[in-house]
């Protein structure tokens, strides 16, 4: 690929077969058969010689630098600026899956949305002793600030991101719902680009469903939230500035929207209304997207250190001034020992079976369950509840016995604190590697707006494990991420 | 309507892109008449680097390199072009929502091209060709700003910070080649005059309207009064007067902002100002860079860091 292009290198890329492993693959069946539905593509694929891809990936991966797609990784003294390594080669979910997803999703943002209303609410689900009083009121996310206050449309998750994995069998698990401030969304927009420039033939002619909307629906979600009596309401994106790593994606909504970014230092609270320093005076702010943390949105009422928020946010919040989205609070509708409720949670508010099923989660707080994850410390994953993006977490298959002893000290001192799930084996789907094309762990995290009704953007965040075996998907331990390509249904045909 | 602080970012973007193309234009002359036997080329040379870093009295071809490379590549020198460049992306990153794409673009490609490990390889194997490059591709952005921004709001704070600035550094260059100096020793000398035109990007513009005689009495009075000659002293308070018109609140016209005040004053002063009159023109010069500052401050103190409650309803 350096130099001189050798007839190795004008070799397709691809080859018929690889030896599918333990977990499920999208493109190929354990038999080793090509699924029907990326027929096409593998076709088109095998037609580019690693030379070709490689080109293609070199073109892609300049032009989001170009852009400024990057994030910034502090270390050495000097802040760098890297771009997330993005995979060409596109994943395909058939109709009928996303169909399944759809429903399973709205769901289950349906019964979290009523959860959280009743939570802030009456408490009536803690009084009927469906959850245990304890776990919800003395969840470290809990914002008992939030109790009473009016949420439109009780739509207290505006925005979400749920953490999608396949089982052995194929079939989707919900493993987090992620109702705080998710991200992603700027790359899967970003991803769909580069796709349909890398790849317009093939794209053309899959029917992918348009995840190109995606913007436009969340500025409208964010208006369906604002009073009536504000017909055309102020709506900003709060940020919590440049060295956010996220930064880009704040930045790139609030251009696609047509929105100011706000960081807190241009907000002003008055009289309980929230104003944004503009060149010409002050200007009231309806609806605030806020990408800024529960806890630092408002020194005065949340962490006092704060300087990313705006002192008295809350209180105008409280006094119905304005609208904070997603609302306060709702960490504790996807704390990790809450999630072991979901499913009584869905059946509670709405009567209905789960249509995609939780992976199956341990509470240590319950003794039983206790002993069985003290014994079989070496098969689980065991997470600390309030914790999140890895940390605080022992994966039992890959710790030393010493490890895992001293894991046990510490769940058997606070066991209320930590939840325990089976090690699961992440589907694999075909990814670009040097050239060949290999099967690689993937997740999927498709992106929820609820306002006055909710929506699923047909599309969503493939995260990658780059590295071979490798279960990590997260972008700073090697992971990266790829389009993904929802396919329209028969019905849809012309 | 516009964010306070959107607009102070785009204000510095424009000066700090303008100040890069400024010293790379410098830069590139310096290196140039350095190479001339001619000793008045080196004279001129470091006068005019005198105005932005420090210079020893004798400067050979290796010193002058010197200069310009930390002047150009040097990121702890506050005013090098790289500093610069890099504060304008920062700024750019910071109002990525205000700013079109291709706008942006242009600036991060130039920034990643000038941070790039390659970048003082390329500037010591052929530096003019470096600094050439640079000014074109500053030249691509401020053709891009201008055709697909908004000529709104924003791309005036933009061309305020450009304009000032531009009318701040050629005041500054003027004053260091020509301040005291016209009456007691005058820059005669064919080759220097050139170079100073060549630093005021003003040469062949300075041609057409007076021909190859060059007289530094006409020089001054080009690169001070000219009315369409985009470098001019009286051209870039003439814009920023323009902009600040325009960015006035609608129905103040019987209170002018104070900046448009400051900016209309001044362009009068050069309106009516005639340099027979004044044996040096330091005079003129100095009250020049005074007024920019006074300007400066009287942008950010009306558009930027008001007083909150003069803004709060009662």
């Amino acid at each position: 690929m350096k130099s001189g292009r050798t007839s190795a290198a004008r070799a397709p890329a691809i080859a018929p077969f690889y030896p599918v492993e333990r977990a499920y693959d999208d493109m190929f069946t354990a038999e080793g058969t090509l699924r029907p539905h990326y027929r096409q593509l593998h076709g088109r694929m095998s037609a580019l010689s690693a030379a070709e891809l490689a080109d293609r990936q070199r073109t892609l991966e300049q032009s989001f630098l170009l852009q400024g797609i990057t994030f910034t990784v502090y270390g050495g003294g000097e802040a760098t600026e890297r771009i997330i390594p993005t995979d060409l080669f596109p994943r395909i979910i058939p109709a009928t899956e996303w169909a399944l997803i759809e429903k399973g999703l709205t769901q289950r943002l349906r019964a979290l949305n009523a959860f959280l209303a009743d939570v802030y609410g009456g408490q009536k689900i803690l009084a009927d002793g469906v959850l245990p009083r304890d776990l919800v009121l003395g969840a470290a996310s809990y914002r008992r600030e939030m109790q009473g206050i009016y949420v439109p449309y009780d739509a207290y998750v505006n925005v979400s991101g749920a953490d999608l994995i396949r089982g052995e069998d194929g079939g989707f698990f919900v493993l987090e719902d992620n109702l705080r401030v998710p991200s992603g969304v700027s790359y899967m927009l970003a991803n769909r680009e580069a796709a349909k420039r890398t790849f317009p033939e093939i794209f053309r002619s899959a029917r992918v469903r348009p995840v190109e909307r995606y913007p436009d629906l969340l500025l409208a979600a964010l208006k369906s939230l604002a009073p009536e009596w504000r017909p055309d309401p102020q709506i900003v994106v709060l940020t919590p500035g440049v060295f956010n790593s996220a930064y880009y994606e704040h930045a790139y909504l609030a251009r696609l929207m047509g929105v100011p970014l706000v960081e807190g230092r241009d907000l002003v609270v008055h009289d309980n209304i929230v104003h944004m320093r503009t060149t010409s005076g002050l200007r009231a702010v309806d609806v605030i997207y806020r990408r800024v943390d529960d806890d630092f949105i408002d020194p005065l009422t949340f962490r006092r250190d704060s300087i990313l928020g705006a002192a008295g946010l809350f209180n105008a919040y409280r006094a119905g001034n304005v609208v904070i989205a997603n609302a306060p609070g709702t960490g504790v509708a996807d704390d990790k020992a809450v999630y072991a409720y979901v499913p009584d949670i869905i059946h509670y508010y709405l009567g209905e079976d789960p249509v995609l099923p939780n992976v199956k989660t341990f509470l240590c707080r319950n003794p039983v369950e206790l002993n069985h994850v003290l014994a079989n410390l070496d098969k689980l994953v065991v997470k600390a509840v309030g914790a999140s993006g890895g940390y605080g977490m022992l994966v039992g298959p890959h710790a030393t016995l010493a490890e895992r002893r001293a894991f046990a000290q510490r769940l058997k001192a606070d066991p209320t604190n930590y939840i325990a799930q089976p090690t699961i084996h992440l589907s694999t789907a075909p990814c670009l590697v040097e050239g060949r094309i290999e099967p690689r762990h993937v997740d999927l995290r498709p992106f929820l707006l609820a306002g006055s009704k909710i929506t699923v953007v047909p599309g969503a965040l493939t995260r990658v494990a780059l590295r071979r075996g490798s279960l990590v998907v997260n972008s700073s331990q090697g992971g990266g991420s790829k389009d993904t390509w929802v396919l329209a249904g028969s019905e849809a045909k012309p | 309507m516009m964010l306070a602080r959107v607009a102070d970012s785009l204000y510095w973007i424009g000066r700090y892109i303008e100040r890069a193309e400024h010293h790379s234009r410098l830069c590139d002359v310096m290196l140039t008449a350095a190479l001339d036997q001619n000793d008045a080329g080196v004279t001129v040379a470091r006068r005019a680097a005198s105005a932005v870093v420090d210079v020893k009295a004798v400067m050979g071809a290796e010193a002058t390199m010197g200069a310009a490379r930390s002047l150009v590549l040097d990121r702890r020198n506050e005013r090098s072009v790289v500093t610069s460049l890099a504060r304008a992306r920062e700024n750019a990153r910071q109002v990525r929502d205000q700013i079109t794409s291709e706008t942006w673009e242009r600036l991060n490609l130039l920034y990643l091209r000038v941070v790039s490990p390659t970048a003082d390889r390329a500037f010591v194997r052929g530096p003019s060709a470096f600094l050439q490059s640079i000014i074109a591709d500053l030249h691509l952005f401020n053709g891009a700003a201008d055709a697909t921004m908004s000529h709104g709001q924003g791309w005036r704070f933009l061309l305020l910070g450009i304009h000032l600035e531009r009318a701040q550094l050629i005041a500054r260059l003027l004053n260091v080649c020509y301040g005291d100096q016209l009456a007691k020793s005058p820059l005669e000398d064919h080759m220097t005059q050139v170079s100073v035109l060549r630093m005021a990007c003003g040469l062949e513009p300075y041609l057409r309207v007076y021909t190859a005689d060059i007289d530094s009495r006409l020089l001054l009075q080009f690169l001070l009064f000219d009315l369409e000659f985009p470098h001019s002293v009286r051209f870039c308070i003439e814009r920023m007067e323009e902009h600040l018109r325009n960015l006035a609140p609608p129905g103040a016209a019987a209170a002018r902002s104070r900046p448009e005040r400051l900016a209309a004053r001044l362009s009068g002063t050069l309106e009516f100002a005639d340099l027979e009159e004044t044996l040096a023109p330091a005079a003129l010069l100095s009250a020049v860079a005074q007024e920019c500052s006074a300007i400066h401050h009287a942008i950010i103190e009306t558009f930027v860091s008001y007083p909150l409650e003069q803004r709060l309803k009662a």
